[in-house]
């Protein structure tokens, strides 16, 4: 009777984590590009996932809907957050990094915060 | 969205309403008719043999108002229906909708191409494993010269091919987000174009309702024509 006792709430809490599990996510998509092409060694990792060096210059990748944070290694096994993307549903952030300046910088086609103080923070 | 037109209210529905109700006033006038008949009238319906016979006048003129009765309630019907219609084509959320649909139809083409989509993960993986074979051959020593030169060839198209689809997936990747890029930016105007598309609607649906009720019209006014006196 106890074991019963027990076992019924966690069957119930494991059915509705597979529910979750199962419920699709919303995505968006980010469109990286880099100015100038980049070269195999430029490096640069979204929400702490390293990408794939952008072929031609350009990603496109799909991405949960959220901020994630774009970062690049800094040295010393620390990463530098470029600026945070926006992704909304079923929508397309752009956001240009420019290899010519150190660190490299985001150039957002859409911004969401004009304080130059705070990160960048890129919409669709 | 409860309106006939944007941003009117329930104005929209005290519009449609009387319309409804023409058929009704409609069929009263006719039933009124019908009623005084049997005294004072007799129903000729424009049929000369039919003088003198009491039975068919009213006989021809029930089948009439009954065929009219059809015809006013499918009538009252199509003006419900064009009234529904309306209300469709006067809502803006519903506008708004059919964007966030166009968008979700795009972005499904754009999830399929995405760089960590699963059609170009194949297509890289496919690649890769096409370059690797194309290596181990070079240095494969278990063919003959001429087997091994046939086998490499044969590796050689495949990577070429695989290249060239994994372009144009690229080249679609890069349509597709250019298309996305476009709904976003554009997205007012885009939703001022499907008002106005829906706006057209409402004007098609308001003449055939116009036509269905001058038809309507012209059939009473037949039974109503058909309505003579004996020896008249």
């Amino acid at each position: 009777m106890r074991a019963r006792r027990v076992l019924i709430p966690c069957a119930a809490a494991l059915s509705l984590a597979m529910l979750a599990a199962c419920t699709p996510t919303d995505v968006g998509y980010v469109e990286i590009k880099t100015v100038p092409v980049a070269t195999p060694t430029a490096t640069f990792y979204l929400d702490s996932v390293k990408l794939e060096p952008p072929k031609n210059g350009t990603a496109v990748l799909r991405q949960r809907v959220g901020t994630a944070k774009l970062e690049t290694p800094a040295g010393g096994g620390q990463m530098a957050v470029l600026c945070d993307i926006v992704v909304r549903k079923n929508r397309i952030t752009t956001v240009t990094i420019s290899l010519l300046e150190r660190p490299p910088r985001c150039q957002c086609r859409n911004t969401a915060v004009a304080d130059p103080q705070a990160v960048r923070s890129c919409i669709g | 969205m409860d309106s006939l037109s944007c941003g009117h209210g329930a104005g929209g529905r005290r519009l449609v309403r009387p319309l409804v109700l023409v058929p009704v006033l409609i069929l009263g006038l006719a039933l009124l008719s019908a009623v005084a008949t049997p005294h004072g009238r007799a129903f000729a319906a424009g049929d000369p043999n039919a003088k003198g016979d009491a039975i068919s006048p009213v006989e021809d003129f029930s089948r009439e108002l009954d065929k009219l009765k059809k015809s006013f309630g499918e009538l009252g019907k199509k003006m419900d229906d064009s009234a529904k219609a309306i209300e469709g084509y006067t809502d803006v959320e519903k506008a708004r909708k059919e964007i966030e649909d166009l968008r979700g139809a795009v972005a499904g083409l754009l999830d399929a191409v995405a760089d960590n989509g699963g059609l170009a993960t194949l297509g890289d993986k496919a690649l890769t494993r096409a370059r690797n074979k194309l290596r181990e051959l070079e240095q494969d020593t278990r063919f003959k010269p001429e087997e091994r030169n046939f086998l490499i060839e044969q590796w050689r198209k495949l990577r070429d091919d695989t290249e060239r689809a994994n372009q144009e997936l690229g080249s679609a990747r890069a349509r597709f987000a250019e298309l996305l890029r476009t709904l976003q930016a554009n997205e007012d105007f885009i939703e001022e174009l499907v008002q106005i598309r829906q706006a057209q609607k409402v004007i098609d649906v308001i003449h055939q309702l116009t036509r269905d009720i001058r038809g309507a019209s012209d059939q009473l006014q037949r039974l109503i024509g058909g309505i003579k006196p004996p020896g008249a």
